[in-house]
């Protein structure tokens, strides 16, 4: 089922019908369906193996899709790759660089692009603390990431393709979620893939979670937090009873000893003001893992279609 | 935009393509240069085998006798059958200046025989000359075996003239080391962006895989032109230094090099089939070597005889012929132009492989 509200095909980035990858017997993807808007981050959630490359790379045609179709910006993603490949930029999730000088690199890179002007990689270079005078091959593994975003970035492409950007530390990481958001008010749409809830949650507007191949659910990233709730534990100074934080939209709480463990999904404010009368040690308020987030709410929906939600 | 790719691949080797350059040009320079001495060496040996002269059987008799002029200061002389590595034991004869040894020919094959004389003070006998059953120029017959005379394109050529000599040191082993660095560099170039990761980055960028192949092609065939034209250099260089241009003109040499190009170009276009199809350095670069090894192969056996000779149409070194550049200053462009539509088929096959297969991760 595709729920699509008040949009037209002009507003479609990209457009992936009963994609199907089979790698001999073994399935990469299996009749993936997902529209990604303009000028939406589209987060692409899933495990490690459960098909998230392959279906970028897909999209990118660097390996032949077995069945299905896609199209960006309403170009076939085989047919018109060049085409494509003009408008958007792509982080590989794994790759390597050859050696040189960063700077002569990414100057190759942008003219491959035809793209003459360095303002932008300068600027992102700039951000990202990123010294472009150094040599490729002396660079750490973070270090190597930002070369691969700032080589996606810096052709002022309309799509931005991201596949598991780890290996950047924290304040890095902070300033490209920075960038992906401005990238987006500017009218660039981002897919970004990954397995870290927690940085989906911050910077997308959907999220399509993918398994075993099969896409499971596309939800509003609003809907997936209230969904998956966060999970509160508190360890208690003094005697409690847990009658008090039986809340509407709080589930699942565990006592153990003076410490207690709950979902919250809604009113996060009533429960504060219910602990508030104790004395507290210790509090913890976190996102549920990619891991339980599929053991609560989607291990039931297993082999069954997705739920599309815009 | 066209050609950035190109220059890009050139850049980035041109630290191997200069120590190739730097190999081609001592090797090229050093070879012409030691001819004079080979040359006196050579002669030293051919007057050697003319100083022993042997007379074979006949209707009258059946008996082979060697004869050599007898040395000053000699106190005796040793007289070796080479191929049984021993001394014969019959008697040698004095008579005046002429010395002989005669033993029966109780034998079929061809046997080489030395003279030694064993001098007065020295600590090790000296060679007077050497002899054969069947032929008196042992380095004639070595020069008519069909392996040299696969590399001399079927001539029989001395050794003694700086055209054989070229012919024969330099271009036998040329062919094989340009060969070799080719198929190296082609498949490493290409099938090193697989195997490091590149080609997601490469492929991403506007550029098309035939566009991507063909450029690197196009960068394999410019080092091809580059080893050439350093090894022609080098060779005239070498030539001039010994004063041998007017035996093997600087265009002759010129051409007998460069008529090796497309032999080079179908190298590297098979390194790069290898390398789109397999992926992996080490399996593309043992692919090339194994091209390489057995065009020669098929070039030299082809050349034993006339039913071999389907072996020497398919081998690509047959039509670098340097010995029609070196001896009749004449040049193949049937050839030349042949290889070269070979090497394009082959670069054809080598993108629609590639535009089939997956990049890897």
């Amino acid at each position: 089922m595709k729920i699509v509200i008040g949009l037209g095909k002009t507003d479609i980035a990209m457009e992936i019908e009963n994609l199907t990858k089979m790698y001999g017997n073994h399935v990469g993807v299996k009749n993936l369906n997902l529209t990604v808007y303009r000028s939406e981050i589209m987060g692409f959630l899933g495990p490690n193996g459960a098909g998230k490359t392959t279906t970028i790379r897909c999209c990118l045609d660097l390996i032949a899709k077995t069945e299905g179709r896609i199209t960006i910006f309403g170009l076939d993603s085989s047919k018109d790759a060049i085409a494509i490949q003009k408008r958007t930029g792509y982080l590989p999730g794994d790759f390597g660089l050859p050696p040189a000088k960063v700077r002569s690199f990414l100057g190759y890179l942008l003219s491959l692009s035809g793209c003459d002007s360095t303002r932008k990689m300068n600027e992102l270079a700039e951000r990202l603390d990123l010294d472009v005078e150094r040599r490729t091959n002396e660079l750490s593994k973070g270090n190597r990431v930002k070369v691969g975003i700032v080589q996606a970035l810096m052709a002022d492409p309309e799509l931005i393709i991201i596949d598991e950007p780890s290996g950047l530390d924290p304040i890095v990481g902070l300033e490209f979620r920075r960038i992906m958001r401005e990238e987006k008010r500017q009218g660039k749409t981002i897919f970004l893939s990954s397995h870290d809830l927690s940085e989906v949650e911050t910077v997308c507007d959907r999220v399509a979670i993918i398994k075993k191949g099969q896409l499971r659910v596309v939800e509003r990233i609003q809907a997936l937090q209230e969904k998956t709730g966060k999970v509160l534990e508190v360890e208690f100074a003094d005697r409690f009873d847990l009658k008090e934080f039986q809340i509407d939209g709080v589930r699942g709480i565990q006592q153990e000893n003076n410490r207690i463990t709950m979902t919250i999904h809604q009113n996060l404010n009533r429960t504060i003001q219910a602990l508030s009368g104790h004395r507290i040690v210790n509090m913890s308020l976190k996102s549920y893992s990619l891991e339980n987030l599929f053991l609560k709410y989607y291990s039931k929906e297993a082999g069954g279609g997705a739920q599309h939600d815009r | 935009m066209i050609g950035r790719i190109t220059f890009k691949e050139l850049r980035n080797a041109w630290k191997v393509i200069l120590v190739i350059c730097m190999v081609t040009l001592i090797y090229s320079v050093g070879m012409p240069t030691i001819f004079p001495l080979y040359r006196s060496s050579i002669a030293e040996e051919l007057e050697g085998a003319s100083k022993v002269q042997i007379t074979l059987p006949n209707e009258t008799h059946s008996y082979v006798t060697l004869s050599w002029e007898a040395l000053e200061n000699s106190t005796s002389y040793i007289v070796l059958e080479d191929n049984r590595s021993m001394m014969l034991t019959a008697e040698i004869k004095y008579e005046g200046n002429e010395t002989s040894i005669t033993f029966e020919k109780d034998f079929t094959e061809k046997r080489y025989y030395a003279v030694m004389a064993t001098i007065e003070g020295a600590s090790e006998p000296s060679l007077i000359g050497i002899a054969t059953t069947e032929k008196s120029d042992p380095f004639k017959e070595l020069l008519d075996n069909p392996v040299y005379r696969s590399f001399a394109g079927g001539r029989s050529i001395s050794m003694l003239e700086v055209k054989g000599f070229i012919t024969m040191e330099f271009f036998i082993l040329w062919t094989m080391l340009a060969g070799m660095f080719i198929a190296y560099l082609s498949v490493s170039i290409l099938a090193g962006d697989f195997e490091n990761r590149h080609m997601d980055i490469w492929l991403s960028k506007p550029i098309t895989r035939r566009r991507y192949l063909a450029e690197k092609f196009a960068a394999m065939t410019t080092i091809s032109l580059i080893v050439s034209i350093t090894a022609a250099i080098g060779l005239i260089a070498g030539l001039a230094s010994i004063n041998s241009l007017n035996e093997l003109s600087a265009y002759a040499t010129l051409i007998s090099v460069m008529a090796g190009l497309p032999t080079l170009m179908v190298i590297a276009a098979v390194g790069t089939l290898s390398a789109v199809s397999f992926q992996k350095v080490r399996a593309g670069m043992g692919i090339s070597f194994a091209f390489v090894f057995a065009q020669l192969f098929l070039r030299t056996f082809g050349s034993f005889s006339k039913d071999l000779e389907l072996m020497k149409i398919v081998s690509v070194f047959t039509y670098w012929d340097y010995t029609a550049a070196i001896f009749d200053t004449t040049f193949n462009a049937g050839d030349f132009t042949l290889l070269i539509v070979v090497s394009l088929l082959i670069i054809a096959a080598a993108i629609w492989i590639f535009k089939k297969k997956d990049i890897p991760t």
